[in-house]
Formats: structure tokens, C-alpha cells, sequence
């Protein structure tokens, strides 16, 4: 900005005032970036320099206290906390237990939350909006005491057996088993994929439903062509945030999982504090952190292509 | 498998919707390949006959024949019929060429088959050059030819549309409206075409319904029409009118319980007197563009003048006469003079 400035058209001071603007924007955006930053990121990566042997600094303490503490022995770090882990009996069938909980219940969720949306989206009515309301209760039951109820209703004197046996049904133990997590896993997550789907279901209009039956369509494939492509961004929002959240969950398996498999969350729960091995904990939070990562990107992608599809990139 | 002359025949059709009667006992016959105007105000039930027709909706009495065949019971992915919705409707995912060869996909043709038929229809309503555009990347105009083209590779029996130029510009609306009576000609289909716009279906239509509350007041040719609307409201709704209430004769409104309807087109101004012409003043002149609208007062009545030559100046004085009159007992046209 000089004064010599010939030509202060309108232009000019649309440009300046253009340029106030984003200036303004990025001090609004400033304040959640710098917590994240400072509160995440500088944590994370703290707790990944720890993993790879950097024990000294913020990780003095933790190391002095910690056992089976590895220290940096290349000019990079050492990878041996992450071999421990890997030659640890329990870590590859905690692992596979975490990811096949996250699929079965991830897909069980969408599968559910889909049927519920759909059923919704085409019949409508009074038994729709009630099942949907139904539906969206576990989102105002804590998790404790939901994880705790199931539990108390599968257990070896739950409600489930005492009332089979009166049929002389022995019904089975489901607590402490894989399926116990499925269950509650699915309970939880259930309202929060139903009220996502749901609502992109409810965003394709009449019309284009319409035009299809129209042109001959039957249901499922209006429902594959046309409902599920329209929505497919909640769809894959509803999975992400529900497969990310399962992954990491930590009071259903504790409540209702057996002890040895168990889901990452606890374990990583066990190691920190019950074993005292701090290093060994954070590099499998990690591991966790990247299969997340993975489906972060399948989120992103999604985005982008919804993006590409309007026409806005 | 149609019949050679049938194009839709609706019988004694009733529908409820919300407790209320929307269409009550309407009948209408279309012959095949004629193009016919379901006209009236907005909320008069044109939407829910053509879904009737569509069959997105189900009569609560009555029969909707198609081709000859009685399709009352269909669903809508059963019926020879395709319609092309107000705002188009075109899926947003799919290319334009998708969007086209969808029902031709559900038919299960071979795909050089489809590709084939997408590409005649493409070219019909001139859009080749977009064909693997989205929707959202082309403009109205072109949007509403897509859904055109999506409709017409069925090769249905019946293309309905509803109000199919109501979210074009006026310029593109008249365009586009000779382009589908163009296209409506050529392949000689059964259409039925739903609008609030007198001009349009006047313009384009062998002949119009017009509704009111639910029922057709009157079926005729846009001349028909125009030149002896069978009801007060038809007179109304259609074209231009001075509604005097009295009675008519000699050329001038007299006492009496009729209501008399005078075209402004009707009526003549001159500065000298001619048989069956009356002393008039002229009280105003509005420009209308390539004709005046001019309003006159006299003794028997004000009466309201279409004038495109000789227009005369508000005070001038002289003589106008009415050329023709229709007039209406209890809404019902008794005689025109
Ligand atoms: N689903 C419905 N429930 C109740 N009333 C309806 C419904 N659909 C349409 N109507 C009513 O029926 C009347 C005719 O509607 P419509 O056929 O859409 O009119 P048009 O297309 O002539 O403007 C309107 O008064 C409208 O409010
Ligand atoms: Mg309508």
C-alpha cells in the first residue's frame, strides 16, 4: 500500500477490504487449531518419540518409572519396543479379535441402520417414527451402565438364562465372549448410524425415487442406483465414525469381553497401568492409531468424490 | 399391443387426498398421438390427475385406460407411461448418458443395443455433445431436454409432463415449447402436458382441459376455446375479458340477471358512427407493447379495448361497438351475439 498509488478505484478497496477479511478468517481459525496442536499434536508426538526409544525430556519420568523401557540405541531411535510387542503372545490375537469385532459390528450397524433408514424413508407413518425414536435411545444411556446392564442380562444368573431355564432352556453364557462385545458394540453405535443414515436417506427427493419406479425400477434396485449412490457419503461418515469409535472402544469390552483375548482398548488399559509398561502400551496405541488412519482415508475419499460428483472440484 | 386410436382414457376418476376430494368424477379422452393440456390455476388437481395417470397415486373410484388397456392397478414401473417431473428429476450421479440409458438398462438390453437407442435420443433432443456431463454441469434448458430424452427412450405409450417450462426464463420457455410440440409431432406420441399458462397451451396443445376445484370445466380446441368458452370461468381464465353483469342486446348492455363477457378484441373504436356503434369517451390508454389497451365509457357500460391502429387520446370522443358478446346464465354460456 503506497500513497503514490494512482488509481484507487473501487477495485482497490474491494481488494483491501478481500484482504482484511481472510486475514480476520484465519485469526477465527486460529484458537482450534492452536488446541490441537498443543493439546494433540505436541502429545502424540511426545508419546511416538517415547515409542521409539527418546526417554528423556517430557519421557523422564515415565521412563525412570516404567518397566521394560527401551532406549534409542540408532541416531533414529530403536524399534525394539514395537518387537516386544509383536512377539508378545497376546498382542496378534488381541489384534485380530479388535479388527474382527470393528468389521462384524460395523457391519452389522450399517446393515441395521440401513433397513431402519430405508424402511423410513419409503413407508413412513406413525410405526417408522417410533421405532426410529425407539432406535435412538442408547444414545442417552451412559455406556457404563449400558455395558453393565447387558451384562447383568446375559450373564451366568441373568435375565436371559433364569427366564430360558423356566422353559428347561439352558440358554447360554454370551458374556465374556467375542459376541458379547459384537452385541454391545452394536448397541452403542446403533442410534448414531441410524440418525446419519437416516437423514441422507431423507435428502434424495421424491422425486428422483419417483422418476426411477417410473422408469421400471423395483425396489432393491432403486434402493441400490439411486438411494444408497445419493447417500453414500453419510453412509461412509456413519461407517468411518463407527468402525473408528469400535476400534477404540474401551468399557464394552472390559464389561462384557473375556479376559485373554481382549480388544486393544484395554489391553493398551493393562499394560500402562496394571503391567507398568508404558512404552509397550503406547506403541500399540499406535498401531491402533494407524489402522484408524486407514479408514480416516477411506472417509476423506469419499468426500472427495462427493465433491468431484457435484462438480465443486 | 395398443390400440390403434386409444391414447388414455380416464373414467369417472375420484381421488381424496387429506379428507378432502381433489378430483371428483373426471373424465377425458385423449386420442393417440394427440397432444393435450390439462390447464388451470395453481391447486386445481392437475398434479394429482397426472399422477393418477402416472400411477403414483391409486383412484379411490374410477379407471385409467391407457392404449386401450386398463392400468388402474399398475404401479407406476408397470405402466406404458413416462413422465417427466417439474424439476427435472435427474439423478446427479449418474452422467447425462446414464441418466438416459437407465430404463433401458432395467429392460435389459444389450448394451450396444442401449447405447444405440441413447444415442438416437440424445441426438433427437440435440445433447450428444454432453452426453457424459452431469447434470449439475448443464444448464436448464438442458437439463429439462435430458429428462426429455430420459422419458422418450422408453417409447412409452403416454408422455406426460408436468409443467415441464415453469423453471426456464421466458425466452428459453417459448423455445423450448416449440421444440417439444416439434419433437411431439414427429413421433406422433400420446402426450398429456400440465401447466398454469394459458399462452402455453393455447400455443401448443390440439387441445386443452381446463380444470377447476377438481373437475374439467370445459375440453375443447384452443379456437374452440377461445371463441365460445362454455363456462364463465373458462372465459375468465382463458384470454381477456370485460365481465359486465346485465343483458345484451343491440349491441349494448341492458338490465337483466346475465352476466355478459366482451373480448377487448371485440370491441372497436371510430371516430365516426357505423352501425351498432355507440358515443364513447376514451378515459385512458395504457401501452401494452405492439397494442394499446384502451378504456372506454359508455352510456351502457366501461368497456376495455384492444387497439393497435388509429389509437385515440385520452378526452377524444367518438363511437365504439361491440363486435361480440358472450353471455352467461348461472356461469353456464347461453348464447354468444
Ligand atoms: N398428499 C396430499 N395430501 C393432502 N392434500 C394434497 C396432497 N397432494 C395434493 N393435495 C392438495 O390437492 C390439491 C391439488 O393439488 P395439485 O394436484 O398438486 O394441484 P396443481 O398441480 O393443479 O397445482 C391442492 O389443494 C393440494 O393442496
Ligand atoms: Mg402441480
Amino acid at each position: 500500500m503506497t500513497t503514490t498509488n494512482t488509481v484507487a478505484t473501487k477495485e482497490g478497496f474491494a481488494e483491501i477490504k478481500t484482504a482484511k477479511l481472510s486475514t480476520l478468517g484465519f485469526f477465527m481459525a486460529l484458537p482450534p487449531v492452536l488446541v490441537i496442536i498443543v493439546f494433540v499434536g505436541l502429545p502424540i508426538f511426545v508419546a511416538f518419540i517415547f515409542s521409539i526409544g527418546y526417554t528423556g525430556g517430557p519421557n523422564r519420568v515415565i521412563s525412570i518409572i516404567g518397566q521394560d523401557i527401551f532406549q534409542k540405541n540408532k541416531w533414529w531411535g530403536t524399534p525394539d519396543a514395537y518387537l516386544t510387542v509383536f512377539r508378545d503372545a497376546r498382542f496378534l490375537p488381541d489384534l485380530a479379535l479388535t479388527l474382527v469385532v470393528t468389521f462384524l459390528s460395523t457391519f452389522v450397524v450399517l446393515v441395521m441402520s440401513l433397513g431402519m433408514a430405508l424402511y423410513q424413508r419409503i413407508k413412513g407413518g406413525k410405526i417408522a417414527s417410533i421405532l426410529s425414536m425407539l432406535s435412538l435411545v442408547p444414545l442417552f444411556v451412559p455406556v457404563v451402565i449400558a455395558a453393565y446392564a447387558i451384562a447383568q442380562f446375559y450373564n451366568g444368573v441373568g435375565f436371559m438364562r433364569t427366564f430360558m431355564a423356566q422353559f428347561g432352556i439352558e440358554f447360554p453364557i454370551i458374556t465374556a465372549t467375542r459376541n458379547a462385545i459384537v452385541i454391545g458394540t452394536i448397541w452403542t453405535s446403533l442410534p448414531f448410524a441410524i440418525l446419519m443414515i437416516t437423514s441422507g436417506l431423507q435428502s434424495v427427493p421424491n422425486a428422483l425415487i419417483e422418476t426411477a419406479q417410473d422408469a421400471g425400477a423395483s425396489f432393491m434396485r432403486i434402493v441400490r442406483t439411486i438411494l444408497i449412490p445419493l447417500a453414500f457419503v453419510p453412509i461412509v461418515i456413519a461407517g468411518t465414525f463407527t468402525a473408528i469409535g469400535i476400534m477404540g472402544s474401551f468399557t464394552v469390552p472390559l464389561f462384557l469381553g473375556p479376559n485373554q483375548p481382549t480388544m486393544l482398548g484395554v489391553e493398551i488399559s493393562n499394560f500402562f497401568t496394571a503391567y507398568n509398561r508404558p512404552q509397550q502400551s503406547i506403541v500399540m496405541a499406535f498401531i491402533i492409531f494407524a489402522a484408524a488412519s486407514g479408514i480416516a482415508v477411506l472417509y476423506i475419499w469419499a468426500n472427495i468424490r462427493s465433491a468431484k460428483q457435484s462438480g465443486r472440484i | 399391443m395398443s390400440n390403434a386410436t386409444l391414447g388414455l382414457e380416464l373414467v369417472g376418476l375420484t381421488k381424496v387426498l387429506g379428507g378432502r376430494v381433489i378430483i371428483d368424477n373426471l373424465n377425458l379422452t385423449v386420442e393417440k398421438g394427440e397432444m393435450v393440456s390439462l390447464l388451470g390455476p395453481s391447486g386445481c388437481g392437475k398434479t394429482t390427475t397426472l399422477r393418477m395417470i402416472a400411477g403414483f397415486l391409486i383412484p379411490e373410484k374410477g379407471t385409467v385406460n391407457v392404449a386401450g388397456k386398463d392400468v388402474t392397478n399398475l404401479g407406476p414401473e408397470k405402466r406404458p407411461s413416462a413422465m417427466v417431473f417439474q424439476n427435472y428429476a435427474l439423478w446427479p450421479h449418474m452422467t447425462v448418458f446414464k441418466n438416459v440409458a437407465y430404463p433401458l438398462k432395467i429392460r435389459k438390453m444389450s448394451k450396444s443395443e442401449i447405447e444405440k437407442r441413447v444415442h438416437e435420443v440424445l441426438t433427437v433432443v440435440n445433447l450428444m455433445h454432453h452426453k457424459d456431463s452431469r447434470p449439475g454441469q448443464i444448464s436448464g434448458g438442458e437439463q429439462q431436454r435430458v429428462a426429455l430424452a430420459r422419458a422418450l427412450v422408453q417409447e412409452p405409450d403416454i408422455l406426460l409432463l408436468d409443467e415441464p417450462l415453469s423453471n426456464l426464463d421466458a425466452k428459453l420457455r417459448v423455445k423450448v415449447r416449440e421444440d417439444i410440440r416439434d419433437l411431439q409431432r414427429r413421433l406422433g406420441i400420446t402426450t398429456v402436458i400440465v401447466t398454469h399458462d394459458q399462452d402455453e397451451a393455447l400455443s401448443i396443445s390440439d387441445r386443452i382441459a381446463v380444470m377447476n376445484e377438481g373437475r374439467i370445466e370445459q375440453f375443447s380446441t384452443p379456437q374452440e376455446l377461445y371463441d365460445r368458452p362454455a363456462t364463465e370461468y373458462v372465459a375468465n381464465f382463458i384470454g381477456s375479458l370485460n365481465r359486465l353483469e346485465g343483458g345484451y342486446s343491440d349491441g349494448q348492455v341492458t338490465s337483466g340477471n346475465e352476466v355478459v363477457g366482451i373480448r377487448p378484441e371485440d370491441v372497436t373504436f371510430s371516430k365516426t358512427q357505423v352501425p351498432g356503434s355507440h358515443a364513447a369517451t376514451v378515459e385512458l390508454v395504457v401501452p401494452r407493447g405492439h397494442f394499446y389497451e384502451v378504456y372506454l365509457k359508455r352510456a351502457d357500460a366501461s368497456l376495455r379495448a384492444f387497439i393497435s391502429i388509429d389509437v385515440p387520446k385520452v378526452g377524444d370522443t367518438g363511437f365504439a361497438k361491440v363486435n361480440k358478446a358472450l353471455v352467461y346464465k348461472d356461469g353456464k354460456l347461453v348464447r354468444t351475439a
